[in-house]
């Protein structure tokens, strides 16, 4: 009996695992054939900057540049923000506030992100328009300081949790060699914990490239790169924005259609090789403690 | 195992419970046309309770496009249907019905209004599109730079205003420097800029968002009015349709019916439009 129930389990637990790994499976089969036509079609054009499919030109240089830029705002303001307020949490604070103070910071990952994007409609893009002195506020720069905020608990917690996993006895070792906490922590606790910020980054990179509603919302959605190229206080267009904005509209099956698939399989190309790169830069690095 | 059988009767129950299918209406597409089928929608319900209407907004391409495929059975377009549109559905009989008529105004910020401007040719509303003329100082206004605001490609409201201004509806617009969707992100963009010139639905104006008034090659001036819509004088102006696939029937016919009828052009005009046959 015992065996049987073992049996079950086992074949239970089996198939879910395999059912997931099916679906994102099938998620990539369906981008890939969906996109066929476009790559078949468009080809090499589709790495251009025109985007007009009224006159079947579909160049998504500018949603890919979009994307990049907003990402890359977010995490420049993210990373440090982050792991420095995990610092905080974990080592800093005493231990009957940590929960308090994290599960607070952890509601931001709970505020849907519709939410963000009003807030960033009627309050921060008016704030930067006003601050910048700009045509409208709808910008790049305001979408990746909006994504920062949305990605900010990714990293605490996770960064938090690296560092709580790491036992005691190190920092008593260490605090017995006569080290100052800062140097506990510089020295000793982030070398251990690295392995596992690094992966709290790349999974707050996947989620900051993927954000659509509140980005859609802010960004200004046009098809055009800033000019100059690194001014970032202009309008732009990401990938999800304009797929969120645009998807609708099109016809399946359509070159259109296929081309905005595209760049869904682009996005998810993306996020698969950040993965990867995640998993095995976590594997590699042994870990010091048991 | 309690709790398996627990979970099991609750999940027969759901599933008996919607087994039971209302009979629905389902609606989408124009955020134009959207106020009047809502607030008629809800109207219509009180006499038939067990008919469910579910309307959603999109723009006018996502009404067309989803009725292509079957989705809706009534699709909101605020333009004409395209001859690329008939042409990627050839299976679907696009019947449309007008439900009332409609200008398409070039909007601006009040404060721009506010300085004089009150009033331009189809001529410099293409020039700003284009990006010809970048200031407001060009026109007589304040030296401040133009916010050109288009909107997505498939709108009915952009179909319209660039045929009458550019003279082709699908005409890029070089100029912009936000492109938006449905007529309440378009009216908060303008509320939000002081030098803002975008188009919106008459309806939409407010005394944040000021219409402006065409002047025509023969120096009139003439401005968004109920009036000038009625008379055909307002340049840009548009019929608000419903699109059903092949001739209505059954309850979707007795809701046409009814969005037809007086008490459904009542809320045609309640909703700052103009009823068909004036």
């Amino acid at each position: 009996m015992l065996g049987l129930t073992n049996k079950v389990g086992k074949f239970y637990v089996y198939t879910s695992t395999l059912i997931s790994a099916f679906v994102v499976f099938l998620i990539f089969i369906i981008l890939l054939i969906n996109s066929w036509e476009a790559i078949s079609t468009i080809g090499l054009d589709l790495i251009s900057l025109s985007w007009n499919p009224a006159k079947g030109e579909f160049g998504i240089i500018s949603m890919l540049y979009g994307t990049f830029v907003v990402t890359f705002i977010a995490l420049v303001i993210a990373i440090p923000l982050g792991t420095f307020t995990a610092i905080f949490t974990s080592e800093i604070l005493a231990s009957k506030y940590r929960f308090v103070v994290k599960s607070t910071l952890e509601l931001l990952a709970g505020i849907p992100s519709i939410i963000y994007g009003l807030i960033g409609i009627a309050f921060l893009s008016i704030w930067f328009q006003d601050l910048f002195d700009l045509q409208s506020g709808r910008t790049l720069f305001t979408a990746g300081i909006l994504l920062s905020v949305m990605i900010l608990p990714t990293i605490i917690t996770l960064t938090d949790d690296a560092f709580h996993n790491i036992p005691e006895k190190y920092r008593e070792t260490a605090k017995g060699l006569g080290l100052y906490n800062s140097e506990i922590i510089k020295e000793v606790l982030v070398p251990i914990a690295k392995a596992d910020i690094k992966s709290a980054i790349l999974l707050a990179f996947g989620r900051a490239l993927g954000e659509t509603m509140a980005v859609m919302l802010v960004v200004g959605s046009i098809d055009r790169l800033p000019s100059p190229v690194l001014n970032w206080l202009s309008p732009g267009q990401t990938i999800t924005s304009k797929l969120g904005r645009e998807i609708a509209e099109t016809s399946f099956r359509s070159v259109h259609f296929s081309a905005m698939i595209f760049m869904g399989l682009l996005l998810f190309s993306i996020v698969l090789f950040l993965t990867i790169l995640a998993q095995n830069s976590s594997k590699k690095t042994e870990r010091l403690y048991e | 195992m309690k709790n398996a059988y627990t979970l099991l009767t609750f999940l027969v129950c759901i599933i008996i419970t919607s087994c039971d299918k209302k009979q629905a209406i389902n609606i989408a597409g124009s955020t134009t046309v959207l106020p009047i089928i809502s607030v008629a929608a809800e109207e219509f319900r009180k006499s038939n309770p067990k008919l469910n209407i579910i309307v959603n907004e999109g723009g006018s391409g996502v009404g067309v496009n989803q009725l292509g495929e079957g989705k809706l059975d009534i699709g909101m377009v605020s333009r004409d249907i395209t001859s690329d549109e008939i042409a990627e559905y050839p299976e679907i009989n696009f019947k449309p019905i007008s439900i009332g008529k409609d200008a398409v105004v070039p909007v601006i910020s009040s404060e721009i209004y506010n300085t004089g401007i009150t009033s331009l040719t189809l001529d410099e509303i293409a020039k700003i599109y284009r990006g010809e003329i970048q200031n407001w100082k060009e026109l007589g206004g304040p030296d401040k730079e133009i916010l050109v605001i288009d909107k997505e490609a498939s709108r009915g409201t952009r179909h319209v205003f660039m045929e009458i201004v550019f003279g082709n509806k699908n005409a890029e617009a070089n100029g912009a420097d936000l492109v938006l969707g449905s007529n309440n992100e378009e009216q908060t963009a303008i509320v939000q800029s002081d030098a803002a010139i975008g188009m919106l639905s008459n309806a939409w104006l407010n005394d944040d968002v000021k219409g402006l008034s065409i002047k025509m090659d023969t120096g009139e001036i003439i401005e968004p009015s109920i009036k000038n819509i009625i008379n055909n004088k307002f340049p840009i102006t548009r019929d608000l349709l419903i699109v059903t696939n092949g001739s209505p029937k059954g309850s979707v016919k007795a809701f046409i019916d009814y969005l037809l009828s007086d008490e459904g052009q009542k809320i045609v005009e309640d909703s700052g439009y103009v009823r068909i046959n004036q």
